[in-house]
């Protein structure tokens, strides 16, 4: 867990703070610092069979079903080897053969999709599950309530896990919705709505992992709402200068890979001599990717005219 | 046999596919135990059980976004909307989110989205559109209209055959009005093909769904003066087949574009730009159009009748286009 | 040691400019991969932006205050890491389509209409195709029109070519196994060059028989000299070092037409037609005149094969004075080339092969090739391009190295 933190970490790192500011990446960069315990608590225990609906700060669980750091920086730089080649750029990516499926960016529209997905299980007996993650601005979205009512109607096995991060690009909560979370909504869809502290990588595992049990066990669909914060603007371009420092400082000191490394030290899972043996391999990682994402070629300019349809 | 209805066709087409092929299942607002506002899936789940025929809450936009989920795993569901109108709801799943998966990370999402447009059963405003131009637009969908009981059924198949998303607009004017005698064996209709439904050698009148028949009426009343007017029947609007209509612009050199969507922005601008831009030289007259004026569709019968293209229209535009 | 751009990100999708207000390092200093170069301020953003490359600042394009495009380049870094790729970002450069640029001279004229008054006639636009086609002026039809306002009809028009005794091939007649082929932009301007030439130069020809010995024997001494200094010797780089000299002493042939006048041309820059799959380009070797042998041959070898690759520049194709085309390579004896407009004239040259010919009575074996040349009667006279073209055979006859 810890590796797969540090590696999202320090990928989107390199990318919204070098890559993105030496021109080599056009376009949006969403990031998901501070937020990395959500999606690797929730993946952590899932088959890889299971399908995943990411949303825009996940780049965990790309890493975690084994699409490499190489194709996700290929994708941000608009290279023929990144898993869109070229036609979609930043986390706007998924893959049939991972069992990740991309988002769109009008957030909110994966909750009923996910509700599809989960309903091509249960109508064919399969046991998978899929987890289907979205932020606290998509729950404004009608989709978003239109996809929790047709899961929970239909009994589809769908977790559905909330990263909110309390601010919905410059618009924080209390004035996106009249609750004080999600997760309350869930109960009017007549599904469970539990609340954990999102930047404690245990607690979203151990949630995700009872939600997912209830789903796989005919249960139907749940709601994980965990609490975190976005340490950074929306995007990039973005300098979050609306935000109180405040509150920066407060869930700075909340960091959830910080966290990770404390309690593994003081259960004895973690000596410095390791801890400095992955710090070095991920930045190895991420060097060696950056140098070969950015030698890899564009794509030619009339590809854009294929795939439109199916092409045999 | 006996002559088979338009809507039978629809319903036996979804039925033999189902019946084929395990993936396929319906899903909608009242298709199960009502068997559909239209009844285009009565008996079906009886036939085939409720995992295969599945009422849904009314959620257009949820219903094509579970649909799409379920594509994307393998299934081939098939959407009913209650009215083609609904559609708007869910405007944003098909343009967005089905059109474009395929381009963007090559997943393919073999739905079809099917549901009664078009008027003249003084539906008024909400239950009378033609929403296909919003499609038409949209790269990575498929759009269909079929005008025949036969067509109804060899389209209905070949779309929920089809591996990219479909949108199938039946017409509800034609539901029990028009019917034929229908071939026992499997058989589809290719997307994409236009039919020639009455050859002739003066008028090309290109046109589809309802408005098929206005042009053949008009066609028998025309004969008596002298003028041959030949009738294309377009069948697939996205994608659609140029060469049919430019081989009889070629042939005849006069046009007529006739549809019951309004007026701008409707199919018949595209078919002129097309026309004038690969066959202008094969023009011996303006290229005209016949279609609904741009205003939502009345309810008021006097005022339907006045909005909705009549046989009076195509033979008066027709013998203006004769004289000239 | 390679040099790295460095550019203005675009900090947000709608940003098309920043403003620099700082720079933290200043030319000469040593700057790390990802260190702080300079400070940037947009409408979205005040950010830092770090260094592409390890190396030298050596070059500062703005200073502060500076309001610059994004991708624009706005430093240089000398790269102390040669793995560096420079262009890695998509910097906004200036692309060139040769294709496009295809030797056209100027747009052609507008489809011709069969008669003057054609455009006050009322018809339709098959009228006007079916009349072009048949040679038809349509003034013969006027007042005769049967349709609305006295328009003329397509039933006017074909029942007109009837009584004229022609048959009638409407294009949509083809029979169902013919193919057809659109034709490629390339293929259209050709076929529209083509056309216009024809219509434009009253196209005469000349031939001349050429004894290759000389040009033959010199090749085969130099060839090997060439190859040392990086040039492939073929025939192709003598035949334009002659045509270059006979050109200045007979400038007639080394013009084009404007009006009423005659332009003779300042420089003798001699295009070289390359053959491609789908089409031809013609690259322009300029002041051919002033070059030595050495050069043509390398010229045209380069020039050739970047016609090959598309990756000519549009300049490389324009502007010639005289085209020089060699259809002799699948064995033909000679051919008759149409002007490449706006040029007067247009050499081909035909294949060398051996050839017994009478030389002081008696029958020898010669490496023989046939030059023929299209003119433009116009401006030129027979004598005078008869008296060109035996000044070409004299010089390429007594080659001398």
């Amino acid at each position: 867990m810890l590796y797969y933190m540090k590696l999202t970490r320090e990928l989107e790192d390199r990318i919204e703070r070098k890559l993105y500011r030496q021109g080599k990446i056009l376009g949006g960069v969403y990031v998901g610092r501070g937020q990395e315990a959500i999606t690797v608590g929730a993946c952590m225990d899932l088959d890889g069979n299971d399908a995943i609906c990411v949303s825009h700060r996940d780049m965990a669980a790309f890493l975690m079903r084994g699409v490499t750091p190489r194709q996700i920086l290929a994708q941000y730089m608009g290279r023929k080897t990144g898993l869109t080649r070229g036609k979609d750029g930043n986390m706007h990516m998924g893959s049939l053969d991972h069992n990740l499926i991309a988002f769109i960016s009008m957030l909110g529209d994966s909750i009923p999709i996910a509700a599809g997905v989960g309903l091509s299980y249960r109508l064919r007996g399969m046991k998978q599950v899929t987890v289907c993650f979205f932020g606290d601005g998509a729950s404004s979205r009608g989709d978003w309530h239109e996809g929790l009512n047709m899961a929970s109607v239909l009994k589809c096995p769908v977790v559905y896990v909330c990263n909110n991060n309390q601010y919905a690009y410059s618009t924080p909560l209390e004035q996106q919705m009249a609750v004080e979370n999600v997760a309350d909504r869930a109960s009017a869809y007549g599904m469970p709505g539990d609340i954990v502290d999102g930047n404690d990588v245990v607690a979203v595992w151990q949630a995700v992992n009872r939600a997912v049990e209830r789903a796989r066990g005919g249960g139907g669909p749940s709601m994980v709402e965990c609490k975190s914060f976005r340490m950074t603007g929306h995007s990039a371009h973005d300098d979050a200068r609306y935000v109180p420092k405040e509150l920066f400082e407060y869930w700075e000191k909340r960091d959830p890979i910080t966290r990770l490394e404390t309690s593994m030290r003081d259960l004895g899972d973690l000596t410095e001599n390791k801890l400095a043996e992955m710090n070095g391999r991920v930045v190895a990682e991420v060097d060696e990717a950056v140098e070969l994402a950015d030698n890899d070629p564009y794509p030619d300019p009339e590809d854009c005219l294929t795939g439109v349809y199916f092409e045999g | 046999m006996g002559l088979t209805t338009y809507v039978e066709a629809i319903r036996e087409g979804i039925r033999e596919e189902m019946s084929t092929d395990e993936r396929v299942f319906v899903l909608g607002e009242d298709v199960a135990v009502y068997g559909g506002a239209f009844k285009v899936t009565a008996g079906m789940l009886e036939e085939f059980g409720e995992n295969r025929v599945i009422d849904t809450p009314i959620s257009e936009s949820g219903i094509v976004a579970t649909a799409i989920g379920a594509a994307m795993m393998g299934m081939r569901p098939v959407a009913e909307m209650q009215f083609a109108d609904f559609i708007s709801c869910a405007f944003d799943q098909i343009t967005n989110f089905a059109a474009k998966c395929r381009y963007r990370w090559g997943a393919g999402v073999p739905i079809v989205v099917r549901g009664p447009s078009g008027g003249g059963i003084h539906g008024g405003p909400f239950h009378s559109q033609n929403p296909e131009m919003y499609f038409v637009h949209t790269p990575g969908l498929k759009v269909v209209c079929p005008a025949t009981a036969y067509d109804a059924k060899g389209l209905i198949k070949a779309a929920i055959r089809d591996p990219d998303p479909v949108i199938f607009f039946e017409h509800k004017f034609l539901y029990r009005r028009v019917k034929e005698e229908l071939p026992g064996a499997d058989y589809v209709v290719p997307l994409g093909e236009a039919e020639v439904r009455r050859a002739g050698s003066d008028i090309s009148v290109i046109t589809y769904g309802a408005m098929v028949f206005r042009a053949l009426d008009a066609a028998k009343e025309l004969e008596r003066e002298g003028i041959d007017l030949e009738v294309i029947d377009l069948r697939s609007l996205l994608p659609w087949d140029r060469h049919t209509v430019l081989e009889s612009v070629k042939k005849t050199n006069k046009v007529i574009l006739l549809h019951e969507a309004t007026r701008t922005g409707g199919f018949a601008g595209e078919l002129a730009a097309v026309i004038a831009e690969e066959a202008f030289e094969h023009l011996d007259g303006p290229i005209r159009r016949i279609t609904a004026p741009d205003t939502p569709v009345p309810y008021s019968p006097p005022m339907e009748e006045f909005f909705l293209p009549q046989v009076s229209d195509v033979v008066r535009v027709a013998r203006e286009l004769n004289d000239y | 040691m390679s040099e790295i751009k460095v550019i203005m990100p675009q900090m947000g999708e709608s940003i098309f400019e920043g403003t620099i207000t700082k720079w933290l390092k200043s030319v000469g200093d040593p700057v790390e991969r990802d260190e702080p170069l300079f400070e940037i301020s947009t409408d979205k953003i005040d950010s830092e932006i770090p260094s592409p490359a390890s190396g030298v600042l050596k070059r500062v394009l703005f200073d502060v205050d500076a309001v610059v495009e994004i991708n624009t380049v706005v430093a240089y870094i000398e790269s102390s890491d040669s793995a560096e790729s420079d262009d890695s970002a998509p910097v906004e450069e200036h692309a060139s389509d040769p294709a496009a640029a295809a030797d056209a001279p100027e747009s052609p004229p507008s489809v011709g209409r069969a008669g003057t008054s054609t455009s006050e006639i009322a018809s339709s636009p098959m009228v006007r195709r079916l009349a072009k086609e048949h040679g038809i002026d349509l003034a013969a039809l006027d007042g005769k029109g049967t349709g609305a306002d006295g328009r003329i009809t397509k039933r006017d028009i074909m029942s007109y070519i009837e009584q004229q005794g022609e048959e009638i091939h409407p294009a949509a007649d083809s029979p169902d196994d013919d193919e057809r082929i659109p034709m490629t932009a390339m293929r259209k301007s050709i076929a529209d060059h083509m056309v216009q030439s024809r219509r434009t130069s009253a196209h005469v020809a000349t031939v001349f028989e050429v004894d290759g010995s000389r040009i033959m024997a010199a090749r085969d001494a130099m060839k090997a000299d060439f190859e040392r200094s990086g040039a492939k010797l073929t025939y192709t780089p003598f035949f334009v070092h002659a045509v270059a000299a006979a050109l200045k002493k007979f400038p007639m042939l080394n013009a084009s037409v404007d009006g009423d006048e005659i332009v003779q041309k300042g420089h003798v820059n001699i295009g070289v037609a390359v053959a491609l799959d789908d089409g031809l380009l013609v690259p322009v070797i300029r002041d051919a005149d002033r070059a030595g042998l050495l050069d043509l041959a390398r010229s045209i070898a380069d020039l050739s094969a970047r016609a090959r690759t598309r990756t000519l520049l549009p300049e490389e194709v324009r502007g010639g004075t005289f085209t020089i085309t060699n259809p002799g390579i699948f064995g033909g004896l000679y051919g008759i080339p149409i002007i490449n407009q706006p040029q007067v004239a247009i050499l081909a040259v035909g294949g060398i092969e051996k050839r017994p010919v009478v030389i002081d009575d008696a029958i020898s074996i010669r490496p023989m090739a046939y030059l023929a040349l299209s003119f433009d009667h116009r401006i030129i006279d027979g004598a005078v391009a008869d008296q060109f073209m035996s000044e070409v055979k004299g010089r390429l006859q007594g080659w001398k190295s």
